[in-house]
This record gives C-alpha cells, sequence and structure tokens, in this order.
C-alpha cells in the first residue's frame, strides 16, 4: 500500500507544536512506515506538493496576510485538514496583540524592544500585512481539532493512528488538554 | 414528609416535594454539570450549564431553579441538552480570555473541567478580545476580569454570606461586567478582604496574590483546622505545599459556612516577624541559644524558694485548652503562683456568656454594646449585617466610634443603654452582643436581659470562654514578684506591659517571635505557631473547636502544653 502523505506547516507559532511532534519519538520512525512527510517547516521541502496530500497539518495562530496564504493554500492541497495547537485551535497566547493598536504593538517589537538600536518597522512590500490575530477555522474550514500548548505527542499519535486506522479521531482524557 | 415521583434519565425518583431539580438529581447520585451554581450560596440559573431536557417544556431548562413537580420526566445528557451544553460552554470561552496555557486557575477551573468533559475540542465562534483591566487595587488578590463568565457567584457570596453588598454588576449584555460599589476600584471599595468571593470563583478571575503558581489541587494538602484569631472560631481549610502554608479557606459545613475574614484568611500569611526557634538564656549582655534542659533547668532553680506570691504567671487567652490546663498545673497547682491572663477574659462583667451565630441567624433583635464585631469578631459582625439583611433590627450602644454603628436602626449613647435594653426587651428572639468597652454599671443594667437574651461575648482572646471557665482574670502586676512567666504565644505585649513585666528580676517569655519582651527576658522559650498546633479550644458560643497541625514545628519548637509539662517535672 502507497504511504498515506502527510505536510505540515507552521503559521504564527512558537515552533513548541512541532516540537510534540518530534517527541512522538520512536512512534515517529513507526508512523513513517505508513505515513510520507512531504513537506514540513523543519525540512528542505517546505510548502506540501501541487499534486496533493491526504493530512495537512497546520500549527499557529492566523496573524498576517502570509499565514492566510499558506492556510489557504494547505486547505487547497489537503483532504484532511488539522489545526494542531492552542494557537491553531483557538488562536492561543499570540491573540495577544489584539489588546493592543497594530502601530503600538509593531513599535514595541521592532523598535522599543530593550536590545534594539535604530530600530525600524518593515516595510518591505513582500512581507506579509500584520491583520487581527485569529483561529485557523476563523479563514479555512479544519477538519480535525487537536488542542493543547502544546498538544501531548500522545494525542498527536493517538490521531494519526486513528487516521490511519480509518477513523476521525475524538480526543478525550489526557489527550484533550488546554495547557 | 412529603413527596414527589420523578423520572430522570429513565430513573424512576421519590424526592423530597419542593427541592429543584438539580437537588433532587444530587440526592438520587444523579450528575447534572454546573457552574454559576454554588453548594453555599442560592442558585440564579446564570450560566446555562445546567440545562436539561424536561418533557412536555418547551424549551430546555435550568436544573439548579427548575422545581420538580409530579410525573415529571427529564433528561440531563441526551443529545439536545448536551449540544446546548456545548454550545454554552463556546460561548463562555469565545467571549473573553479563556487560554489556559497562562491561567493560574489552569487543573482547578471549573469552566476548563466543563469543556473537558464535553469533548470541547474547538469553538465555532470567533472571539471579540475586548480588551479588560486587571483590578490589582487590593493588598491580597485580584480581579481578572477577563478571565471572568459573570456566574456572580462572587456578588452571592458578597450580598448573602457577608452581607456587605460591594460586588454587583455594571451595564448589560456583552457589556456587563463585575464591579464594586458605584464603580470603582475594589481597593477603594467598601470590600473587607475576606476573600469569600475568591473562595467561590469558579475561573481564574480571582486570584490569590500569595499562592497563585504555587500548586493546584493536585499538588498540594489540606488540614481541617479552625482559625484561632478571634473567639468566633471558624472553621478553616488550611492549604500547604512541601511544609509551606499557601492560603486559608473557609470550612463551608462550620458555623462559619465557608466565611473567613481578613484576619483569619489573610493577615497571617503575611507575618514577617522573627520567628523564635531554640530556647535562649541571658549569658553575660545578650540571649543565647541553650538545649530546653538547661533553660527549663534555670527556670527550675530560679522557682525554687520564689513559689507562692513571689511568682506570678500570666497567659495569653489564645493558648488552647491543654496549654491553659498544664499552665494553672504548673504554676497555680505546684507553685502557688499568682496566675492571670494577658487579656482581660470580661469575666469581671458577671454577664452571660454563649450565644452563637445560629442565635443571631434567628434574632429579631439585635443589641451592640461596648465592642465593634465588625473590628474584632468579624465574622460575627458579618452574620449580624446578615440578620438584618432578613429583618432583624439592630441597636448599637456606644461612645465611641463603632463599625456597626451605619447599619444601626437605633443608636445610644452608653448614658441611654436603659433605653436599648427596653427596645430589646419588647422582642422576641434578641441577641447581644457585648464587648470589654462596657462598665460594670452598664453591665448591670444590661443583665436586665439575661433569660431573656442570649448573649455573646466578644472576648479579646480566641480561648478567652475557656479562661474564664477557668476563673482566668487579667490584671497584670509585677509588685513584689521575684519570677514572672509570660506565655504569649504568637502575641505582643504593648511597650508598658513589657516595662511592667521587666520590674521582675527573673523574667521568662514562652513565645513564638522576636519581640520587645523577649529582647528584655532572662530565658526565652520558642512557642509554634496557629498552624503548627495541634488541640482545640472554646469559641464564643462555647463550641470546642479542634485545631489540627497543617505543618511540622521547626525542630526544637516543643508543643506550649509539652514544654509547661516538662517544666512541672523538673520544679
Amino acid at each position: 500500500m502507497a504511504k498515506v502523505k502527510v505536510a505540515t506547516d507552521w503559521l504564527a507559532a512558537c515552533a513548541g507544536c512541532h516540537m510534540s511532534v518530534l517527541d512522538m519519538d520512536e512512534r515517529l520512525v513507526q508512523l513513517l512506515d505508513k505515513i510520507e512527510l512531504t513537506s514540513t517547516p523543519i525540512t528542505d521541502l517546505k510548502h506540501p506538493p501541487k499534486e496533493g496530500v491526504t493530512v495537512g497539518i497546520l500549527t499557529g495562530a492566523i496573524s498576517n496576510t502570509t499565514n492566510i496564504e499558506v492556510a489557504k493554500q494547505m486547505r487547497e492541497r489537503c483532504q484532511i485538514l488539522i489545526a494542531l495547537g492552542d494557537c491553531a485551535v483557538f488562536g492561543g497566547i499570540v491573540t495577544m496583540r489584539n489588546f493592543f493598536d497594530m502601530n503600538e504593538a509593531l513599535k514595541r517589537a521592532y523598535v522599543e524592544t530593550e536590545g534594539t538600536v535604530d530600530g525600524q518597522i518593515p516595510c518591505s512590500e513582500e512581507l506579509g500585512r500584520p491583520v487581527r490575530v485569529c483561529a485557523v477555522n476563523n479563514i479555512v474550514k479544519v477538519d480535525i481539532h487537536i488542542p493543547g500548548c502544546p498538544p501531548s505527542p500522545d494525542a498527536i499519535y493517538y490521531a494519526l493512528s486513528e487516521l490511519l486506522e480509518g477513523r476521525i479521531p475524538v480526543l478525550t482524557g489526557d489527550n484533550l488538554k488546554y495547557d | 414528609m412529603a413527596t414527589v415521583n420523578i423520572k430522570i434519565n429513565g430513573q424512576q425518583i421519590q424526592a423530597r416535594a419542593g427541592v429543584t431539580l438539580l437537588e433532587a438529581a444530587k440526592e438520587a447520585g444523579i450528575d447534572i454539570p454546573t457552574l454559576c451554581h454554588h453548594p453555599a450560596l442560592a442558585n440564579i440559573g446564570a450560566c446555562r450549564v445546567c440545562l436539561v431536557e424536561v418533557a412536555k417544556q418547551r424549551t430546555l431548562q435550568p436544573a439548579c431553579t427548575f422545581p420538580i413537580s409530579e410525573g415529571m420526566e427529564v433528561e440531563t445528557e441526551s443529545p439536545k441538552a448536551v449540544e446546548a451544553r456545548k454550545f454554552v460552554l463556546e460561548m463562555l470561552f469565545s467571549e473573553r480570555n479563556h487560554y489556559c496555557m497562562y491561567c493560574e486557575m489552569s487543573g482547578d477551573c471549573e469552566l476548563q473541567a466543563l469543556a473537558y468533559r464535553y469533548g470541547l475540542d474547538h469553538w465555532t465562534y470567533p472571539s471579540p478580545h475586548a480588551k479588560m483591566t486587571v483590578d490589582g487595587t487590593r493588598k491580597y488578590f485580584i480581579m481578572d476580569h477577563n478571565r471572568c463568565i459573570l456566574c456572580r457567584r462572587c456578588i452571592r457570596a458578597c450580598s448573602d454570606l457577608v452581607a456587605n453588598h460591594t460586588l454587583g454588576v455594571r451595564f448589560r449584555g456583552a457589556k456587563t461586567m463585575i464591579s464594586a460599589d458605584m464603580d470603582v476600584p475594589f481597593g477603594d471599595s467598601t470590600c473587607v478582604s475576606c476573600g469569600t468571593c475568591l473562595q467561590v470563583c469558579p475561573t481564574g478571575a480571582l486570584v490569590d496574590r500569595k499562592s497563585a503558581y504555587m500548586g493546584r489541587e493536585v499538588h498540594v494538602e489540606r488540614t481541617a483546622s479552625a482559625c484561632t484569631f478571634c473567639a468566633v472560631g471558624c472553621g478553616t481549610s488550611i492549604v500547604t505545599r512541601a511544609g509551606h502554608v499557601l492560603r486559608v479557606e473557609g470550612d463551608w459545613d462550620a458555623p462559619n459556612q465557608g466565611v473567613l475574614c481578613v484576619a483569619g484568611r489573610f493577615e497571617p500569611l503575611y507575618d514577617r516577624r522573627e520567628r523564635i526557634t531554640s530556647p535562649m538564656l541571658r549569658k553575660g549582655n545578650g540571649l543565647v541559644p541553650v538545649s530546653w534542659d538547661e533553660a527549663l533547668g534555670a527556670i527550675a532553680a530560679k522557682a525554687k524558694g520564689n513559689s507562692g506570691k513571689k511568682a506570678a504567671a500570666y497567659v495569653t487567652g489564645k493558648a488552647l485548652n491543654d496549654t491553659l490546663g498544664e499552665f494553672l498545673r504548673v504554676f497555680q497547682g505546684k507553685m502557688q503562683a499568682t496566675v492571670g491572663t494577658v487579656e482581660p477574659t470580661l469575666a469581671d462583667l458577671d454577664l452571660p456568656v454563649g450565644g452563637s451565630l445560629a442565635d443571631v441567624d434567628a434574632a429579631d433583635c439585635i443589641l451592640v454594646a461596648g465592642g465593634d464585631p465588625l473590628a474584632t469578631h468579624r465574622v460575627l459582625g458579618y452574620r449580624v449585617k446578615r440578620a438584618l439583611d432578613k429583618g432583624a433590627r439592630l441597636l448599637v450602644v456606644t461612645d465611641k466610634p463603632n463599625g456597626m454603628l451605619p447599619f444601626a436602626h437605633r443608636k445610644f449613647g452608653m448614658a441611654q443603654l436603659d433605653e436599648a435594653v427596653k427596645v430589646c426587651q419588647g422582642s422576641a428572639a434578641p441577641v447581644v452582643i457585648y464587648g470589654g468597652d462596657l462598665d460594670k454599671a452598664s453591665a448591670r443594667k444590661l443583665a436586665a436581659l439575661a433569660g431573656k437574651a442570649r448573649f455573646i461575648s466578644l472576648f479579646p482572646a480566641s480561648n478567652g470562654y475557656r479562661a474564664r471557665e477557668l476563673g482566668l482574670t487579667n490584671g497584670f502586676s509585677a509588685n513584689g514578684v521575684k519570677v514572672l512567666y509570660l506565655l504569649l504565644g504568637d502575641e505582643e505585649l504593648p511597650d508598658e506591659a513589657v516595662k511592667e513585666a521587666r520590674r521582675a528580676p527573673f523574667l521568662v517569655v514562652h513565645a513564638a517571635y522576636k519581640s520587645a519582651a523577649t529582647d528584655v527576658a532572662d530565658v526565652v522559650l520558642p512557642a509554634p505557631l496557629w498552624y503548627e498546633q495541634e488541640g482545640s479550644f472554646t469559641a464564643l458560643d462555647g463550641r470546642k473547636v479542634v485545631v489540627k497541625p497543617a505543618v511540622a514545628a521547626p525542630e526544637g519548637v516543643l508543643a506550649e502544653a509539652a514544654v509547661l509539662a516538662r517544666l512541672a517535672e523538673s520544679l
């Protein structure tokens, strides 16, 4: 049987959710017998292949226009989209920026940080514009939500194993945590 | 007992008539999830988490307020009820900042527990992310409006349990906010920092500064004990972790009904006085740590030949019952010394004692004379205010400023005490609360109500009732005294008393903290603190209150009664 193709990407994230994916340890190696990781932010290939994947995993919140593009591309290229982690599922800690005016937040980040000298707010056309932070399901349809900050490796392994068995995972007990 | 037949989840139940669906289910062992409901508070059906499907009802009904009736059929976990419950939880979560990962309450949060129970893995609605304030204007706990779900438990605790009526809501609908008085910062409000709202808050909206992030319920231990800071004798739950007291909570099943005051809940945890951890003996100019044998030997040597009138011993009325017993056995029994208490026991007023908080609840007229329960016995004061809310009348007799005055229906000067007594005589269930500002002549006038009224004495020390029972009175004097023993516990003596005590050629101070008295003593003996003691004391209503150690005393600090017993042996 051909391997199931899985792609992951991150949006406004701290990388903790991807760390939790790696924390599946030897179970990750076992999974790789059955799945093919086509692209991830921590491998050479960053973008999900044009021909599509079965499972797409997004971590992090939507915080700028690039995040929106990445989320939409992943949605288009995958059959089942997983929002992984509190930021992707709820908006999470990134939404704290919503409590401030955008210019105020940008100034704080690029100009007023304690170690910054002559800081400037980046304004290149190539960069995404910041938007009001929200969860992934506010932008694209999400099929499976795995909350947690980060979700435990057990929860991630459980969800992927269930999918491989042809079932939609339902998180309960220790697999369902918000912190 | 009238009963009603109802069916919950297909289970036939005979329930008491007149109870709510939630109560009937609880008694039958059926769990209906709740959030704004709290066993100690009136139900208001605010949160809609307990919605259940009741046959023949057009809509889902909140179990906490819905009364049962004959033949009622209820489904508590039907798809419709569960769907509504999840919808309510989604709304609650998305309304304000309910991100658990940086919340102090995560792990013990009732909102979080419900979401886990119902498998809430995402919210459908985007959060408005309205920026709300964090009110840190109070010393002991903060209010984070971002975490508030407007369940109004705090409001009900403040008004129904403490009768302080500080909290309410301003605005309505999505703009609703918990607010104090006419919307002032909590620290500037009429809040008395009793902390009852903190204890009932189901989320991380109210956060104790001292114990925040110090451990959740699974990490801590709880010791059922009693507050020793006044004679009301409130039941407490002392929360500890790794030998440290994190916080104190009120015992819901004790007569104080979960309520504590700032002096019992918060202040003791902020005591920064220097602890005494070893017996000390004056050698040359300074006090040097010595063994218990050496310290007690020094006392015994001085006690020899100085018994009778040449010896005196005073004990704090805070001391536990077995300490008072041993104290009398050693000093009165063995040494025939003059004995007494550091604080007045109000024995000289010769008035009845023993009235309880329950008597206050049942009172229709409360006379407060010569004392201020809201200053010294606050939980009793709150209870009086609660009785007033239910229609009791308050008469305050005082010549001094008094916290009860703003709530008095009638105010009297001490000279008009007769008049107040007369008003009281016309009531059905009067309660008299009296304190140490009463003189003997006034007390005689007040005695006219004996037999009719229940009397509550505002004993200045927590075990004043027992001290009075043992015949101890205060009247501190070092005249002609060669050996003076002061058992202070965690109390301190005023400067003039220290001066008086130092007139004795040999002074022993048995205390928990370093103070002016220990500085001048010849022998200092360490005493355990309130959370290290084991024993009991007698509250102002004559009730035996059990005190349990939540943390072991430092090595070398012995129980007061054990020290006195060893002293008795060496005499």
